[in-house]
């Protein structure tokens, strides 16, 4: 899977749960403030990753420090490469 | 005279006819709703020992049966304007506690509450209500949950405990009001409390108050509102981790099929009777 088709996934997964538009889903926007997913939707957010990647994040600290959709798409891609190169 | 031309001036009469009862009712229901929220305040302390001694009930449950009465007499001071109709009451078996989800539509949809066939509601909803200070007391006494100050952790433990006392607990799982009269996201506090606690979930559907009170608009307008509480959803299937996302999908889904079926059989009789009657 190359980081494109991650960001895609990603973004088309996200837009999908929370009725997002797509033209919205741009790497600066502030998840709070520009995609209103408030602490709650967070949480229902690592489910959407986890279902849509078969992974488990729930526990991992970094999730915490997640500001915009482009910490997603950078957290999700580093998670990808750490378990390809574990595998 | 022509169909045409026979149309053409009843409907200019019909305009002539809505634009008095629109003004008759913003200098007629807009004070009286002031006034009797001033009696309310004044005689409150009277009005809560009158209904907490007899009844023996605590000083929260008494304050939601007090907010239910002006909910209520709200409904009799519109009535000249606005005609409400509440349906589904009867096969939904609403029994506390249980959750409500409530479409929003408008600032009116909770006075609106007061048609609801029991009293012992608690409201959760955003921090912006609570700035009324007239209000304010009041929700706080009736221990409302602001849940935007409170954040899910503890809507979720003060939800636990308002439900374990066998109370409704009533949220707007779109947080805002729609602008344009859609259905917009849900947020899902409601639906993972529901799951959580294995609480039975009620959704409630209203229409016609954005009529009432257009978003944007200063002036109330003669409204045709509509209430319908839906089949009541049991949360045990939707296990899971995604479990209340799934129910949550489920809710919107029937609401959403609800609302349209509303207001297509809204539309139809509202052209006839506003025009014709």
């Amino acid at each position: 899977m190359t980081d494109e088709e991650i960001i895609e996934l990603i973004n088309s997964s996200l837009a999908e749960e929370f009725e997002l538009n797509m033209d919205d889903m741009v790497p600066e926007a502030i998840l709070l403030d520009d995609l209103e997913l408030d602490s709650l939707d967070r949480v229902d957010m690592v489910i959407v990753l986890e279902n849509a990647f078969g992974f488990k994040i729930r526990e991992e600290e970094e999730i915490r420090h997640i500001r915009t959709l482009g910490d997603i798409h950078q957290f999700v891609i580093n998670k990808i490469h750490l378990l390809e190169a574990t595998a | 005279m022509t169909e045409t031309a026979f149309n053409e001036r009843v409907l200019s009469g019909c305009g002539e006819r809505n634009l008095l009862k629109t003004a008759l009712m913003n200098l007629t229901v807009l004070p009286a709703l002031v006034l009797w929220t001033i009696l309310v305040i004044l005689i409150s302390p009277l009005a809560y020992l009158a209904v907490r001694i007899p009844m023996r009930w605590s000083t929260e449950r008494t304050i939601r049966a007090l907010i239910w009465i002006y909910g209520r007499v709200w409904l009799f001071i519109a009535a000249p304007f606005v005609h409400f109709t509440r349906e589904g009451f009867g096969q939904c078996r609403a029994k506390p506690p249980a959750i409500l989800v409530l479409n929003h539509l408008s600032f009116f949809d909770v006075y609106f509450m007061g048609a609801l066939p029991f009293s012992n509601v608690i409201f959760a909803i955003r921090s912006w209500p609570f700035k009324m200070f007239w209000y304010t007391p009041f929700m706080r006494m009736a221990r409302y949950l602001d849940v935007e100050k409170m954040g899910w952790e503890e809507t979720l433990e003060a939800g636990k405990d308002a439900l374990c006392r066998g109370s409704f607990l009533l949220f707007f799982p779109e947080s805002h009001r729609s602008r344009n009269g859609q259905l917009q996201r849900f947020h899902s506090g409601a639906f993972r409390l529901a799951v959580a606690t294995g609480t039975p979930l009620v959704p409630l559907c209203i229409t016609g108050t954005d009529e009432l009170l257009p978003p944007g608009s200063l002036w109330m307008r003669p409204a045709r509102v509509r209430l319908r509480a839906l089949s009541a959803v049991d949360p045990r299937p939707f296990s899971g981790p995604s479990g209340h996302m799934e129910m949550r999908k489920m809710v919107k889904a029937v609401m959403a099929e609800n609302i349209a079926q509303m207001r297509h059989e809204d539309g139809t009789t509202r052209g006839r009777s506003s025009c014709l009657r």
